[in-house]
Order: structure tokens, then C-alpha cells, then sequence
């Protein structure tokens, strides 16, 4: 019997419902994968497969079926995130590392300013001054900033691997396999927590918010950006329109594979809508829990704080 | 491959969250309470219980057991 099932019985003390199944908390016998019912079991192994056989096309589908928008969503979570030089960040499910890599690039151009504001005040230095200030500071762009990327999928991570070392990412950068839900780090050791277009795809988002709540330090910060739900009818009609008649043929024509992007779509429709989700990050502990739509709730950033 | 040094800082095993030491010869990351080591394979740890083997079991097995 594994570990973890043993273990399961012991974290819950809350009853097991269909419907608490379905939101992916208690371990139900039952679960959903996409429209579809299965065992916990099953489920995790399905998505594994859906990850493994997308792995190298990932990237491609996403500019194809977000239009690049994906881009954007980044970019916003990485503003909102704003890290200043010194952070310690573990990007969940960051499998082919777009998170990772914005991450290093911010903190890099934030460092840059600093030393060009620490240049300018020092107007008096010698030319033997200024050359030795930037060979301290050349060994230090990042400053001390780093990034442990988390996936479980082996597939992902040896694609943002090579995407790192095409791109020239190395400082800074570490990679992991490991389940979101049982997390291979020791408590309070990150200062910001993200999960970007990941925790769908955990069969317990209980426990994975249980132990980004345990990793993060006290004042750290939890970020999720995710599909959500869209309120207003008319888009909402137009965004299932879009989904389940486009995107799967996307799908097949560019990766090949039908299967693996009704899966996608169809777990977006699963997916606790926006306040439930913010019910779940505080059932786990945080503080000042907000969330912030995107394109009218596309996508959705939950934020919250370990305090 | 070896894993990168600062990444062994934060690494401790998933099910006792206790420390693990680096076995520089097999490359894996031992936790000698439980008996058991992660591998790391293409310089990244695998930290998750099913990839992890006894350690008093010699040869590294397929589909090891758990604890």
C-alpha cells in the first residue's frame, strides 16, 4: 500500500462527499479527469500522460490557443509579484519554466537600476573605484535571487531544462521532480509561492495548498494563476464556443493529439470557480486572500499571505 | 550529473521532511532514518517516494516499495 494513501485517512478529518471529491479535496473513491469519472489513481496517471506526450509541444500550444495571451498572464503575475533582488522562489508545476525564467529576468533589471542609482550617487570615484565596484557587483546581477522550479512531470522539466540553456539561464536556477501535494522542501524556507496553470491538474489542491502554506515563511506570499470562471453570459457562451470547438482541433493539428486538449478544456470547466478557490487558500491558512480576473475571468491570480 | 549545490540546501525528503545527505558515488540523496534514496538523474533530484529505493535493498529496483 503506498505511503501516501496511508497517510491520507490521517490528514483528513473532514467527511468524504461527491461533491468535495469533485473540487478536489477529500479522496473520494471517484474524481473527475476532465468530463470523465475515475479513481484517484487513474487520475493522476492520466494527467501524467496528458503532460508527457505534450511536454515538447507545450509552448507552441499555448501562444496557438491563448493567441499569446498566456504571455501577458505572466507578465501580469510576474508585476504583481514584483520581487526585489534576495528572493527565494519555488515555482510550482513551472514545468518548462516561463514563470523561472520572468522571474530572473525581472529581478535582474531591478538589480541593474540599483546599481546604476548606487553609481550615480558615487559622482567622485576614481576609474580604479568604478572598475572594482563592477567586478563586485558582475558576480552578484542576480543578487542572491533564486528560483527552484517544482514538477512532477519529468518530461516538463527536461523541456524547460533545455529551454534554459538554449535562452542562456543558469544563475539562480534550480529544478526538481517532485508532487505538489507532498512538497521535498523543509518549512518556512520560500519568500513567494506560484503556481501557474498547474494547480488544476493536482488531484489533492488541499494538500498542495497545505504545503505552500508549510514552505512558504511567515510574511510569504502565495500566488496562483489559473483558468476561472466567466461570469457574464454572452462571453462565456463565446469562450465555451471557442473551447470546445477550436481548441481541440488546435489540439490535433499542432501536437497531435485530440485527447489531451479536450482534457485541458474540460478541466477548465471543472475547476472551482473564483471564490470557491479563495474559500480554499484561506481554508489552508492564508491571510488576506484576493483574487484578480483577467480577461473577464479567463484566468484569475489568487493571491495570499502566510502570516 | 551532479545536482546544483545551493538546490541541496533546500531538499529534504518528502514524506519525513528530514535532511538528506548527498552520496556522491551512487548519486543519490540519502535518508539514512528511512532507509532510503531519491536518485537524480540528468542533474535533477527525483523527490518524489515512488522513484526512491531502499537503500539495504542493493541493486537499484523497479517500482521500489514503499516505507
Amino acid at each position: 500500500v503506498r505511503l501516501w494513501r496511508c497517510r491520507c485517512p490521517a490528514l483528513l478529518s473532514r467527511p468524504a462527499g461527491a461533491l468535495r471529491a469533485s473540487r478536489g479535496l477529500a479522496a473520494g473513491p471517484e474524481m473527475h479527469f476532465g468530463f470523465q469519472t475515475v479513481t484517484e489513481e487513474e487520475r493522476r496517471e492520466k494527467i501524467y500522460q496528458v503532460f508527457e506526450s505534450v511536454a515538447k509541444k507545450y509552448d507552441v500550444m499555448n501562444d496557438s490557443m491563448t493567441l499569446g495571451i498566456h504571455r501577458v498572464w505572466k507578465d501580469i503575475l510576474m508585476h504583481k509579484m514584483n520581487p526585489c533582488p534576495g528572493t527565494l522562489l519555488l515555482d510550482v508545476a513551472g514545468g518548462t519554466g516561463d514563470i523561472a525564467f520572468r522571474f530572473i529576468n525581472y529581478v535582474r533589471s531591478v538589480r541593474q537600476r540599483q546599481l546604476q542609482r548606487k553609481l550615480k550617487h558615487n559622482q567622485n570615484l576614481s576609474w580604479q573605484e568604478i572598475f572594482e565596484s563592477y567586478q563586485k557587483d558582475k558576480f552578484n546581477s542576480l543578487g542572491d535571487s533564486q528560483v527552484v522550479v517544482c514538477d512532477i512531470n519529468r518530461e516538463m522539466l527536461k523541456v524547460g531544462k533545455q529551454k534554459a540553456q538554449h535562452l542562456g539561464y543558469s544563475e539562480g536556477l534550480s529544478w526538481v521532480l517532485g508532487n505538489a501535494e507532498e512538497l521535498p522542501f523543509d518549512d518556512d524556507k520560500f519568500d513567494v509561492y506560484t503556481i501557474a496553470f498547474g494547480i488544476r491538474n493536482v488531484t489533492r489542491i488541499d494538500l498542495a495548498l497545505q504545503e505552500a502554506y508549510r514552505v512558504l515563511k511567515p510574511g510569504g506570499r502565495f500566488l496562483c494563476l489559473e483558468f476561472s470562471h466567466v461570469s457574464n453570459p454572452i462571453l462565456s457562451r463565446l469562450y465555451d464556443l471557442y473551447s470546445f470547438q477550436v481548441i481541440p482541433v488546435l489540439g490535433e493539428v499542432i501536437a497531435g493529439d485530440w485527447k489531451s486538449y479536450q482534457y485541458l478544456v474540460e478541466s477548465i470547466r471543472r475547476f472551482p470557480p473564483q471564490e470557491e478557490l479563495k474559500a480554499m487558500i484561506e481554508d489552508a491558512g492564508f491571510f488576506k486572500v484576493h483574487y484578480e480576473n483577467l480577461n473577464f475571468g479567463i484566468v484569475a491570480i489568487h493571491s495570499g499571505f502566510k502570516l | 550529473q551532479p545536482p546544483e549545490p545551493s538546490l541541496l540546501r533546500f531538499l529534504v525528503c518528502p514524506l519525513s521532511k528530514r535532511p538528506l545527505r548527498y552520496e556522491e558515488a551512487t548519486n543519490e540523496l540519502i535518508n539514512e532514518e528511512l532507509g532510503i534514496a531519491y536518485p537524480i538523474i540528468d542533474g535533477i533530484p527525483n523527490m518524489v517516494p515512488e522513484a526512491a529505493r531502499r537503500t539495504h535493498k542493493k541493486p537499484p529496483a523497479e517500482g521500489a516499495e514503499q516505507p
